[in-house]
């Protein structure tokens, strides 16, 4: 609740998307504000990926609109997508191993001299800039290969943070890390944030979730079905609402087994 | 004289050369080994030195510590590179790296910060690791665990080589009995036996202490505290803790517990605090009571949030941390009448949001104190203040390790 007028940086409003015969979104309502991360949590097949996929231009929502800092916008594509300052960081890092480290940064974007002409120490001078940025030690002269998946991931980033977007969607940042390699993701996810960027986070692992995000959005079969602050709520909430319990009286239930034990007592009466 | 008297004078004479000679020689081996010794403390005490610094250091010729210095870089103790001193090339010497590396760790109350040094007080490696607020002691510690044997690992050396681990927590350390002093300030970690779950994995020493006590340490050896033997270490932030450094050493009291002033009271009439005491500082100045008084205009906000909002300038959060400040420069100028140090430095998340924080808590300390004091007491804020307290546990591992002149001036 806050007195000052307030526009959030991005809003989605009435989102549905369907394949087929399936609501793979329905109805999801969510903003964003800077200076914050929302992490975004809930089963396999609930609709997570999607999501992230629909605000970065994969997808086209069948109804409802985007609002990007209070005005309404189709994002057709990623480009559309990198323009409007939203970049996104996936699981499946596609990357080309017969490549350098600047190269795969560079990648569909390379910069070009007049007469394009590839202008390769441009791009190298950038991505060392922004891989020292990320305080990593990589070079940007290493070939793709023989990087191990922490590494892969900071160079996933360090393209996403090319164009310097304010909004970042990632997709399950530290599966398979190390420790330290989590560790580094997670600062850097709050380096970002403090530094004004949005960020939505599909995280499975609930003690990084409350680490670093300050809402947390619960969705179940295509439905956002609650968002909490962090401070606010607790790890059984979020897990009982994730499994589609409902809270009744400071303890969670879960509808089946309510007509299951009533029906057992039906049988004993 | 004949020939042969002259021979046998010659015979004698030689003799007692000899013997001289051989005295020499054992005193000679004797005082080589004390030079050696000089020359190791005074790189354990002020980190990596040329070899000039260290013959002005050590009061040796230059020729001396050059001999020593190559000799101690044959047997494996010492390594040298090159470095620039007022333009010129000169040779850096520290202490090899086989002779360990020391391990301090943080437990904060939302993160764990862990940091490896040598004896030359390098840092070899650094790691922050956010946890949520209210992280339990069971998966922490298996966290810290794992992250002090991949820091080991990324640094490319093994478990054997840690000489001691320090571990830093936010709560009074009774520092004879190394355990928490004072129960109820950090509730989860209170029945929880942290040395012995470390000592499971680790040959080496495990020592634990208060996170203000480490600070300072590292304020002292390589932060704005390195000139001063006595100062006042204030670490803000979450709750108030200070460090007290006398001639030169910290002062830990007779229990571990000295510089607790986050329990002096300030309000006879005010909160209970964790402690179990009445209207503590503590209790005046901590996260959850600067952000609270915020919640109408700003909703609900972190301490961090705060901090960084009264850096652009946010009005309602400046007032706050102003406030905050004053409440803490009374308890400061307090201490400083009873200790007299040559010095404040402020440390702490609450220092980071600058001259909000310092501009009146200067005001408010110098105000308490004697007005015609012939100089009027230094304040300085730290210029490490994310780092401190992790490096200091660090560098205080290896001086406990080491057998140095003692941590503690006890």
């Amino acid at each position: 609740m806050t007195v000052s007028a307030h526009t959030p940086l991005l809003e989605l409003n009435h989102i549905c998307l369907s394949f087929d015969y399936i609501e793979t979104l329905s109805d999801i309502n969510l903003t964003m504000n800077e200076h914050e991360v929302v992490a975004l949590v809930g089963d396999n097949g609930a609709g997570k990926s999607t999501l992230l996929k629909t605000i970065v231009g994969v997808y086209t929502p069948d109804t409802g609109s985007i609002c990007l800092r209070g005005e309404n916008v189709s994002i057709p594509n990623i480009k559309a997508a990198s323009d409007y300052g939203i970049a996104a960081i996936f699981q499946d890092l596609s990357f080309c191993n017969n490549l350098d480290i600047a190269a795969n940064i560079f990648l569909g974007q390379e910069k070009t001299s007049p007469f394009t002409i590839r202008n390769d120490s441009y791009m190298h001078v950038k991505a060392r800039e922004i891989l020292s940025r990320l305080t990593s030690p990589l070079s940007a002269f290493r070939s793709m290969e023989g990087l191990s998946t922490g590494e892969k991931q900071t160079v996933a980033i360090a393209r996403a943070m090319l164009n310097n977007p304010d909004i970042i969607l990632m997709d399950e940042p530290t599966a398979s890390l190390s420790v330290i390699q989590t560790a580094q993701v997670l600062s850097y996810i709050k380096e970002l944030r403090n530094q004004g960027k949005s960020i939505l986070l599909v995280c499975h692992n609930l003690p990084d979730v409350f680490a670093v995000a300050d809402r947390i959005a619960i969705m179940r079969h295509g439905k956002i079905v609650a968002i909490h602050h962090t401070q606010e709520t607790t790890y059984e909430q979020i897990i009982a609402e994730i499994a589609g319990a409902r809270q009744v009286n400071n303890e969670f239930i879960n509808t089946e087994s309510i007509s299951v034990s009533h029906k057992l007592i039906d049988r004993y009466n | 004289m004949t020939f042969r008297a002259f021979i046998s004078i010659l015979y004698i004479l030689m003799f007692i050369l000899k013997c001289m000679a051989n005295q020499i020689s054992g005193s000679q081996t004797s005082l080589r080994e004390a030079n050696m010794a000089m020359l190791f403390d005074a790189i354990t005490k002020y980190g990596a030195m040329t070899q000039v610094e260290l013959a002005e250091a050590t009061g040796l010729s230059t020729a001396t510590v050059s001999i020593l210095v190559r000799r101690l870089v044959d047997d494996g103790l010492f390594t040298t590179t090159d470095t620039i001193r007022s333009g010129r090339r000169a040779t850096l010497v520290s202490i090899a790296r086989k002779m360990g590396i020391g391990v301090g760790l943080h437990i904060g109350r939302n993160h764990l910060s862990i940091c490896i040094t040598d004896f030359s007080q390098k840092i070899l490696a650094y790691h922050d690791r956010p946890l949520p607020y209210g992280h339990k002691p069971d998966s922490t510690l298996i966290e810290a665990l794992r992250l002090i044997h991949e820091t080991v690992e990324s640094i490319a050396a093994s478990i054997d080589e840690i000489v001691a681990v320090m571990i830093s927590l936010a709560t009074p350390i009774d520092w004879k009995h190394q355990q928490i002093g004072v129960r109820g300030i950090l509730r989860d970690w209170d029945d929880t036996d942290i040395i012995a779950y470390f000592k499971k994995s680790f040959q080496c020493p495990i020592f634990l202490d208060n996170d203000a006590n480490t600070a300072a340490i590292a304020e002292s050896k390589q932060g704005v505290g390195i000139d001063f033997p006595n100062f006042l270490y204030v670490q803000a932030g979450d709750g108030i803790g200070a460090s007290l450094f006398i001639n030169g050493a910290l002062y830990r009291g007779s229990m571990g517990l000295a510089g607790e002033i986050g329990h002096i009271q300030v309000d006879p009439f005010g909160d209970i605090c964790a402690c179990g005491n009445r209207g503590c500082l503590d209790t005046v100045v901590n996260e959850q009571r600067l952000t609270s008084v915020l919640s109408f205009t700003h909703g609900s906000i972190t301490l961090d949030d705060l901090i960084r909002k009264a850096q652009d300038g946010d009005p309602g959060c400046r007032r706050v941390i102003s406030d905050a400040a004053v409440r803490v420069g009374t308890v400061i100028a307090q201490t400083c009448i009873s200790m007299d140090p040559q010095c404040i430095i402020i440390g702490g998340d609450l220092s980071k949001s600058g001259d909000a924080f310092l501009e009146p808590l200067r005001q408010s300390i110098q105000r308490l104190l004697f007005p015609n004091a012939v100089a009027p007491i230094k304040i300085m804020s730290s210029t490490m203040p994310d780092t401190n307290v992790t490096l200091g546990a660090a560098l205080a591992a290896i001086e406990l390790a080491s057998n140095q002149p003692p941590v503690s001036a006890q």
